[in-house]
């Protein structure tokens, strides 16, 4: 029997989107005689755990101290939790502070620390994920008696419904925990505007047959026109036409989306690694060899200045219609 | 200031790696410095140069990473360089990890280094773990994977790409931290560097038996991405078919 424990990231003091996914996800996978906890530190606006459907006990650490933890006081909160309790399996959504975190708890409890599976674990056994930039598929069992899974956007959304809602109880730190930690500060946090594109549904992305930075703007048209993000090869990012943030592919960011649009992309094997997960590719390119064609499900061969305000129109004119 | 950098080789290019009978093929590939542990040897150089009495210390501990692994850093500009040997090639990054905290707490003592810098993960396996389970067992504090670093004293001003945009952070040593791409340009070494990275000292760490690892790989397979392509006439005859075959169907139209 399994004893979940999901780790619930808190954004401007809500439950961060993806962290009530991976709740309500590890909700629909419960069998009989199975636990769930959750645990989330900092404050929280009122009714913040509204959003959560389903059984179980939600853990609240609320120190009054900074508003967010260090790493290193969540990574000791959540070890001492999971022993305490006797969880089996902690599931957390693969943001920036997961991946830190994760890997921290594997070494401190120890634990299997299982990331990218593109199977939903525990259905299977093993976690399949993609190694060597996506040209091989391996499977990982796990050795520990805790495991840590990481999820991505890989896993769908979930549909769980129920009446029932977890109770809330304050979590009890240990004295003397939180000594010592904390010694990094958080001075400013900028934001940008543009959107994660690891966890964009849509994304249309731009290669060196843009010709040049202004023409992104094409992009962004249809992009917002279909709800999705922009994203770009490694080549428009190193001619500085786009920042690396969103670049696409084996030194930059693995996508799974939906529907991937690949303009003026020649499908390069670094590009194509991060990809792996993308459901559905178009590919628009001047040429027909290009090896982008050999991965997509749909393609157009034409220049891309010429293809991409037409496809647009196109678009614009079926999704009236519908 | 006391500069640890970790480091492991990779396959040049993935399409040279194999599956052959179950298991993973990699003779057809050729070995190059993990592409983000170029950062991490680059960053650990300009420090150095920077804080004058520093010393940079290069570990690899990867089995196929060898001298001229090694060879490279001390090329880019370490002082020293360790090859840290297992008994058994390690399995997973709990073990990578736990032989370089063993090498490190060889090397420095208690003391431990003032920073400990690794690429934000390694090309093979790219489970991005391995910076972060160190700092842990070394009890050390972890940041990354970080795209700019500047350093005032005992202070590091540093950034990291998050999902709402880009966080500067201010961080006291010691540290371990991973590197991102962007975070500088890492140099290109000549044969003058070459020549004179053989003088450098690069010595062997015999590793103690790590704990089995958590995590075991089971079979291997290769992938086949290739699918059939439908390809449109014009622009508008794509735009119908994506429709026609509902890729459309949560988009809500605009007016």
């Amino acid at each position: 029997m399994a004893y979940y424990l999901v780790f619930l990231e808190p954004r401007n003091g809500l439950v961060a989107g993806v962290s009530a996914d991976v709740w309500h996800r590890v909700q629909e996978q419960l069998f009989s005689g199975d636990r769930v906890a959750g645990f989330v530190a900092g404050s929280l606006s009122s009714g913040a755990l509204d959003v959560l459907q389903g059984s179980g006990t939600v853990h609240h650490a609320l120190s009054g101290r900074p508003a967010v933890p260090s790493d290193m006081e969540l990574c000791r909160m959540l070890s001492e939790l999971v022993r305490k309790e006797g969880c089996t399996d902690i599931f957390m959504a693969a943001t920036a502070a997961g991946r830190r975190l994760a890997p921290a708890i594997a070494a401190t409890l120890p634990a299997s620390l299982l990331a990218g599976c593109t199977s939903a674990y525990p259905d299977e056994k093993v976690c399949r994920r993609y190694i060597h930039s996506g040209s091989v598929l391996a499977a990982y069992r796990p050795q520990s008696a805790i495991r840590i899974v990481l999820q991505g956007r890989e896993h769908r959304r979930v549909t769980f419904s129920s009446l029932e809602r977890p109770r809330c109880v304050a979590f009890q730190e240990s004295p003397g925990i939180l000594r010592d930690a904390a010694p990094l500060i958080r001075a400013i946090i900028a934001t940008s505007s543009s959107e994660d594109i690891s966890e964009a549904g849509i994304i249309v992305a731009g290669g060196r047959g843009m010709g040049d930075a202004g023409r992104f703007a094409m992009l962004e048209e249809l992009a917002n026109l279909l709800g999705g993000s922009v994203g770009a090869s490694r080549s428009a990012v190193d001619e500085g036409w786009r920042p690396h943030s969103q670049q696409i592919g084996q030194t930059g960011k693995s996508v799974a989306p939906e529907l991937y649009i690949a303009c003026g992309i020649s499908g390069a094997v670094q590009h194509l690694a991060g990809l792996a997960s993308a459901r559905t590719i178009v590919a628009i390119n001047s040429d027909p060899y290009a090896p982008v064609f050999d991965v997509a499900d749909y393609g157009i061969v034409g220049d891309v200045r010429e293809v991409l305000p037409r496809l647009t129109d196109a678009v614009r004119d079926v999704l009236r219609k519908k | 200031m006391n500069i640890a950098v970790c480091i492991c080789q990779v396959p040049d290019s993935a399409s040279a790696v194999a599956v052959i009978d179950g298991a993973l093929d990699m003779t057809r590939a050729a070995w190059v410095m993990n592409p983000y542990d170029e950062f991490a040897v680059e960053e650990a150089i300009l420090l150095r140069d920077r804080f004058p009495g520093s010393t940079v210390t290069a570990l690899g501990a990867s089995p196929e990473s060898g001298k001229d692994l090694l060879q490279k850093a001390l090329a880019m500009g370490a002082d020293r360089a360790f090859d840290v040997r297992s008994f058994s090639p390690l399995q997973d990054p709990f073990q990578t990890a736990w032989v370089l905290a063993e090498a490190l707490r060889n090397l420095y003592g208690e003391a431990l280094p003032d920073l400990v810098l690794c690429g934000r993960e390694s090309l093979d396996f790219q489970n991005a773990s391995v910076p972060a389970m160190l700092a842990g067992m070394l009890g050390m504090v972890f940041t990354g994977p970080v795209s700019a670093l500047r350093a005032e004293g005992e202070h590091l001003e540093l950034e990291r790409e998050t999902e709402g945009g880009t966080e500067l952070l201010v961080a006291r040593l010691p540290l371990v931290i991973s590197t991102e791409k962007g975070l500088n340009t890492p140099r290109k070494t000549g044969i003058r560097q070459v020549m004179e990275a053989r003088k450098k000292p690069l010595e062997i760490l015999q590793a103690s038996q790590p704990p089995p690892p958590k995590v075991s790989l089971e079979s291997v397979e290769t992938v086949s991405k290739k699918k059939r392509c439908r390809f449109a006439a014009t622009p508008e005859e794509l735009a119908g078919m994506l429709h026609a075959d509902g890729h459309f169907r949560h988009i809500s139209g605009e007016d």
